[in-house]
């Protein structure tokens, strides 16, 4: 391992911590989480190509 | 349709996969593949469950609740999802606690990234005490630690992570920093490159131990000096005691030995001792019973020379010499009643027919001068016939002219006292008054002149002095008693002092 990823830059490092989702904002999570998957996508380009 | 079950196939795959990793507590790695699962196929509930599962295992129940409570949105029944809200959410208790903990969680974040280092530090500790397997939690304690520099702190922390993440791949970075300032990262590199430098063994190869180092020249003597000492202590303390215990009760023991033979000498010694003791005793007895027989008067045997010379004196018509020789005779000492007859015999013919001879014998003697011969027959003569006052004259006038003053008033006062009648008795008192001119009681009879106290010892003391002028003149005994008084002739005839008894 270099030097360089032996030191850590603190300032740097601690906002890449994310506050932890928090229980009343279970519901808001998920209903803003996106569900979208492949088969979803696929279809959606399968309806364009269709228009 | 077949896209469909093309995309459900690599979906599956990755489950899969994601399960293997999270069976290995590869939990980063099994989210990543959970997550791209569930972006081919949002409906794989077992996807979805298992990545809920591994956020409560991580930590974040919020997170998992967001994937179960979806889950359960997709598939009411039959669902694993909804057996874990039932041990989650739907107990408020728990859930409540949960809130908190995330809550304190964010807040110390709030903290530490604005600078509040310290009180951040405070939080995370009560997070994780709450929370153990909250990774997020003790990711940012492990931070705040390594930037205080308090590697070992973040080391624990670290661990605790890596137990439940084996790859967590921001835990793997913090600890190899950890590793590195701790030095232990240069441990460890070490036993690999020792653990990948092996090689196959051969014959000759020897296994020298890690421990092994060469000795240098110095070294040796410091061993061997070790050596000597080491040696020389296990003498000291472990020979050494054991061999003087044995010697000493060897040492007791023989002392036990000459004590008892001591012991023994001893009472043999005091046994020889008083054997001569009684050797001696008997040797002194022997002695004196040997110079009493010898040499004494009373022996038997000059009883028996006496008897001889008694019988030697009869055969040639001397009486004289036996009665001379009768002053030491005592017939009683013979035990042969032969001699012992004869003895008595001779005895009493000498007492019946040799007193005259005796007393004429005792004035002989006196008036030749020769006073203690003179004294011996008048005692014999005494011997013979106790009541003799003339007898006791004789005497008391003989201890006169030798200075002997206190038998001479003995004498005197004898005839005053128990012959007053006699001749003798008149001359007595004249010889008391002489010696004793004080003393008015020399002529009460029955009293004695030696009873009379002081008075008379004074008397006895002045004629003392003519006592001893008596004695200055012993070597003339007889003139100077003539002087004084001239001695009683003895009687013609025994008979008449007999009648005078």
């Amino acid at each position: 391992m270099s030097d360089e990823g032996l030191n850590i830059n603190f300032e740097e490092e601690i906002d890449h911590f994310k506050p932890s989702l928090e229980v009343e904002e279970i519901g808001e999570a998920i209903v803003k989480s996106d569900l979208t998957d492949m088969s979803d996508i696929m279809m959606e380009i399968l309806k364009r190509i269709k228009e | 349709m077949d896209q469909r079950n093309r995309i459900r196939l690599v979906s599956n795959s990755l489950y899969n996969a994601g399960l293997e990793r999270a069976q290995r507590r590869d939990l980063t790695g099994a989210v990543q593949c959970l997550k791209k699962c569930l972006n081919l196929n949002k409906y794989h509930i077992d996807a979805r469950n298992l990545l809920g599962l591994i956020y409560y295992e991580m930590g974040e129940v919020s997170e998992a609740l967001v994937q179960w409570v979806i889950s359960m949105n997709f598939q009411e029944r039959d669902n694993r999802a909804d057996y874990y809200l039932e041990q989650v959410q739907r107990k408020q208790d728990r859930l409540d606690q949960v809130s908190q903990n995330i809550k304190k969680y964010n807040q110390a974040l709030f903290q530490a990234q604005n600078g509040s280092d310290d009180l951040a530090v405070l939080q995370l500790t009560r997070v994780v005490e709450a929370n153990p397997r909250f990774v997020k939690a003790h990711l940012l304690l492990a931070l705040l630690y390594i930037s205080h520099e308090d590697y070992t702190k973040a080391g624990k922390s670290l661990y605790k992570v890596l137990k439940i993440d084996k790859n967590n791949p921001k835990a793997s970075w913090y600890m190899s920093i950890v590793k590195t300032r701790t030095g232990k990262a240069e441990i460890e590199r070490r036993k690999i490159k020792n653990a990948f430098s092996h090689r196959q063994m051969q014959d000759d190869d020897v296994i020298i131990p890690p421990s092994y180092k060469e000795n240098t020249g110095w070294q040796s003597v410091l061993n061997i000096g070790a050596g000597l000492l080491l040696g020389a202590a296990v003498i000291f303390f472990l020979v050494m005691p054991a061999s003087i215990k044995r010697l000493n009760n060897e040492h007791t023991q023989e002392l036990l030995q000459y004590n008892e033979q001591i012991n023994q000498k001893n009472e043999e010694i005091a046994t020889l001792n008083d054997t001569i003791e009684t050797y001696k005793s008997d040797t002194e007895e022997a002695e004196a019973q040997l110079d009493m027989l010898l040499n004494s008067n009373d022996s038997v045997l000059n009883q028996y020379a006496i008897l001889v010379k008694m019988l030697q004196a009869y055969r040639s018509d001397n009486l004289t010499e036996a009665v001379s020789l009768y002053a030491g005779f005592d017939p009683s000492l013979f035990t042969d009643e032969t001699v012992l007859s004869i003895a008595n015999g001779i005895k009493q013919d000498i007492e019946t027919n040799g007193y005259q001879t005796l007393e004429d014998l005792a004035y002989t003697m006196w008036s030749a001068g020769r006073m203690s011969e003179a004294l011996n027959y008048y005692q014999t003569c005494l011997s013979i016939r106790p009541a003799n006052p003339k007898v006791l004259f004789n005497m008391g006038m003989i201890y006169r002219s030798q200075g002997q003053t206190d038998q001479a008033i003995e004498m005197f006062t004898q005839i005053v006292t128990q012959y007053a009648d006699s001749e003798q008795a008149e001359k007595a008192r004249e010889q008391l008054a002489q010696l004793v001119p004080d003393n008015q009681q020399a002529a009460v009879p029955g009293q004695s002149i030696l009873n009379q106290g002081q008075p008379a010892e004074e008397g006895q003391d002045s004629s003392a002095g003519t006592a001893e002028t008596g004695a200055q003149t012993e070597s003339e005994p007889a003139a100077s008693a003539e002087t004084e008084s001239q001695p009683e002739e003895p009687e013609s005839q025994p008979e008449e002092q007999e009648t005078q008894e």
